[in-house]
């Protein structure tokens, strides 16, 4: 017999009653302010949520929040800052350490300031390795809480996707919160309106 | 004396870092108490996790096969370890027919509960720990002593001198963003230069066959990035039904751990990268078997969070090395108990019964209520404390009728004004340093209840 079948046996001998999937006997929280509060959650973990001003290009929001980024990685549309294509690149390692990158969310999660991220570029490595990241969404998308977030229609189907809320960020140090751990020491998601 | 209390001298003769470790520890609590109060639904949402939990034991087999059929489908090797050695032989096996020798890994108290790290040592694989703090204490050669904030009980000096002599740090900066930093540059090699990543997982979705991993510093997302074979162990609890069990946990997971609404961040590995390889190991080490007692089978609840380490009063003043088992606190003193009761059956005294544990505890594992139960098997075990028997059954005759009782407090007071010496040494199991015995009181209740009612 191999592992799998004596772990299977050993648990089909355990006892246990059986217990029902639960039903949520509950409605979850809603906000009023889905936006407000999503911008609020999301500075409490370290980002900042900005909104595209009407007329305002995406170039217009790099230069308004990242005024020093030179090497700027993205595949967006509209992003004519850019200096470094991430699909072109062979090697992921080249996308470590650059100044900014620009990337496309999904939605926002307004109970913790969370963007699901459903990965569309080559290299994940561009959503770690980069110094800043700019996460561009839909200034509509949100939702309230977790629970509608992982049935919506881009969780459904992925290779590679990520909740991410703020800078990476560690206390490990006596409690003391220092950003940028190992991961992006700024995030800016941009809520991006029809312009 | 308890095993656990000779342990905890070492770290309770240091009366400043106890003050710190303890208020460090509240701190969290009280974070996690005020994300609480954000949530008005908390409590319907810990009973509906607690649910969840259950349900997914009692169909744990069957669970665990829809993941690896989906997981598989997904282009990820799916492989089932019976027990420790086997773990970490499965490793061992992916890394000699992979090749290189530089693994980097996020944090896994499984791979801590298996040795892993210490066995592929051993055979020449480097295994670098990523999460600040667990790296921190692999270069102090010492073990985490808290399951989510391993270095809780190192100061910021000791991390300055520490990277002073390892990574050539200034000399005397303790400052934390500094040191941080320094970690990063310095752990930005051992990222790009990895021939392999481990992670560790937080839920294995059934129903879509992807691996939930949660981090803040995202070192484990880094350390996926660049090696082309991820390997991620878990134990066979960490599996769930679905997504809609995700939400569940994921809106628990770090509000009750660390006070935070989510971690950074919850990453969902579903697909290899083209050209990656994804290889899962479900482990089983004991579980299995635990599952069957029916006593204690609700601790493969837990989502591993800390909050009953947090909050735990004796866990706060003792440290994490005070235990014996790798695992502290009410966590630990159970699944050391249900690993094994003859070696870690001291940690059982490190409780005080005041069940806070249980009251924050997100899967609603009665926590302190099991190491209540766990003390009253320690006799039919064959590990009840001899002199405590005794004592037992002393007490027993004593309180048999009202004249053996009395005259028992007769003698008590008597012995009261015994010379304090005779009273505060070794000999006595309820005198302690810094403890003085109480004085008896001029007459017993009874005796001054009868008193007022002559007059």
């Amino acid at each position: 017999m191999n592992s799998k079948e004596e772990i299977l046996k050993r648990l089909a001998a355990d006892g246990m009653p059986e217990s029902p999937y639960p039903e949520m006997d509950f409605v979850p929280q809603r906000f009023e302010a889905r936006e407000a509060v999503f911008a609020e959650r999301l500075e409490a973990a370290g980002g900042r949520a900005v909104r595209m001003q009407p007329g305002e290009t995406l170039d217009g929001v790099i230069r308004r929040c990242y005024p020093e980024a030179r090497r700027i990685a993205s595949t967006l549309p509209g992003v004519t800052l850019a200096t470094v294509d991430p699909d072109a690149v062979e090697d992921p390692r080249e996308l470590v350490d650059v100044d900014l990158g620009v990337v496309r969310g999904s939605f926002g999660v307004a109970e913790n300031g969370a963007v699901w991220i459903a990965q569309d570029i080559r290299h994940k490595a561009l959503y770690f390795g980069a110094t800043a990241l700019m996460i561009v969404i839909p200034q509509d998308a949100l939702v309230d809480t977790m629970h509608e977030a992982v049935v919506r229609p881009e969780v459904d189907d992925f290779g590679y996707g990520c909740f991410m809320s703020g800078p990476s960020k560690t206390a490990d140090i006596e409690q003391a919160l220092v950003f940028g751990a190992h991961g992006p020491m700024s995030v800016t998601v941009v809520l991006r309106g029809e312009n | 004396m308890s095993t656990h209390s000779q342990s905890a001298k070492r770290f309770v003769a240091d009366a400043e870092r106890l003050a710190w470790h303890d208020r460090a520890l509240y701190a969290v609590r009280e974070k996690r108490d005020r994300m609480m109060a954000t949530v008005p639904e908390w409590e319907s949402l810990r009973r509906l996790s607690s649910e969840l939990k259950l349900h997914t034991l009692s169909h744990l087999g069957d669970y665990l096969c829809e993941f690896e059929r989906n997981a598989t489908a997904n282009g990820m090797t799916v492989h089932w370890a019976s027990d420790a050695a086997e773990l970490n032989e499965t490793v061992w096996g992916l890394i000699r027919a992979h090749g290189g020798r530089r693994l980097v890994k996020s944090k896994s108290m499984l791979s801590e509960e298996c040795g892993l790290t210490p066995y592929l040592e051993a055979r020449g694989v480097e295994a670098v720990e990523s999460d600040l703090g667990e790296r921190i204490m692999q270069l102090l050669h010492l073990p985490p002593s808290h399951i989510v904030l391993p270095a809780i009980a190192v100061r910021r000096e000791e991390v300055g001198a520490l990277f002073e002599r390892e990574l050539g740090t200034e000399a005397g900066n303790s400052d934390p963003t500094y040191l941080t930093h320094a970690a990063r540059r310095a752990l930005r090699p051992k990222f790009l230069d990895a021939d392999i990543s481990m992670t560790g997982v937080n839920f294995a979705v059934a129903s879509t066959g992807a691996l939930a991993v949660c981090t803040n510093e995202g070192n484990a997302d880094l350390g996926t990035s660049f090696a082309d074979l991820h390997i991620a162990i878990l134990g066979i609890e960490k599996v769930i039904p679905d997504m809609k069990a995700l939400g569940v946990f994921t809106r628990l997971l770090a509000r009750s751990g660390t006070g935070q609404a989510v971690t950074t961040y919850t990453s969902l590995y579903r697909r290899p990268a083209p050209g990656r390889e994804i290889h899962v190991i479900l482990v089983d080490n004991g579980r299995s078997e635990w599952l069957a007692d029916a006593r204690h089978r609700n601790m493969l609840k837990c989502l591993r969070c800390g909050a009953c380490m947090n909050t735990c009063p004796v866990y706060r003043r003792s440290g994490g090395y005070s235990y014996s088992y790798f695992i502290p606190g009410p966590l630990g003193i159970n699944l050391g108990m249900l690993r094994s009761a003859e070696r870690h059956h001291g940690n059982v005294s490190a409780c005080s019964l005041c069940y806070s544990c249980s009251g924050v505890c997100p899967a609603k594992i009665d926590l302190g209520e099991q190491i209540y139960e766990w003390r009253q098997q320690l006799d039919e075990l064959g590990l009840a404390d001899r002199t405590k028997k005794l004592m037992v059954k002393g007490m027993d005759f004593v309180m048999g009728g009202p004249p053996r009782f009395y005259g028992a407090i007769a003698l008590g007071r008597v012995a009261g004004k015994l010379p304090r010496w005779m009273l505060e040494n070794g000999l006595n199991p309820w005198s302690a340093p810094g403890r003085a015995m109480p004085p008896f009181a001029p007459r017993s209740f009874n005796a001054g209840w009868k008193k007022e009612e002559r007059k």
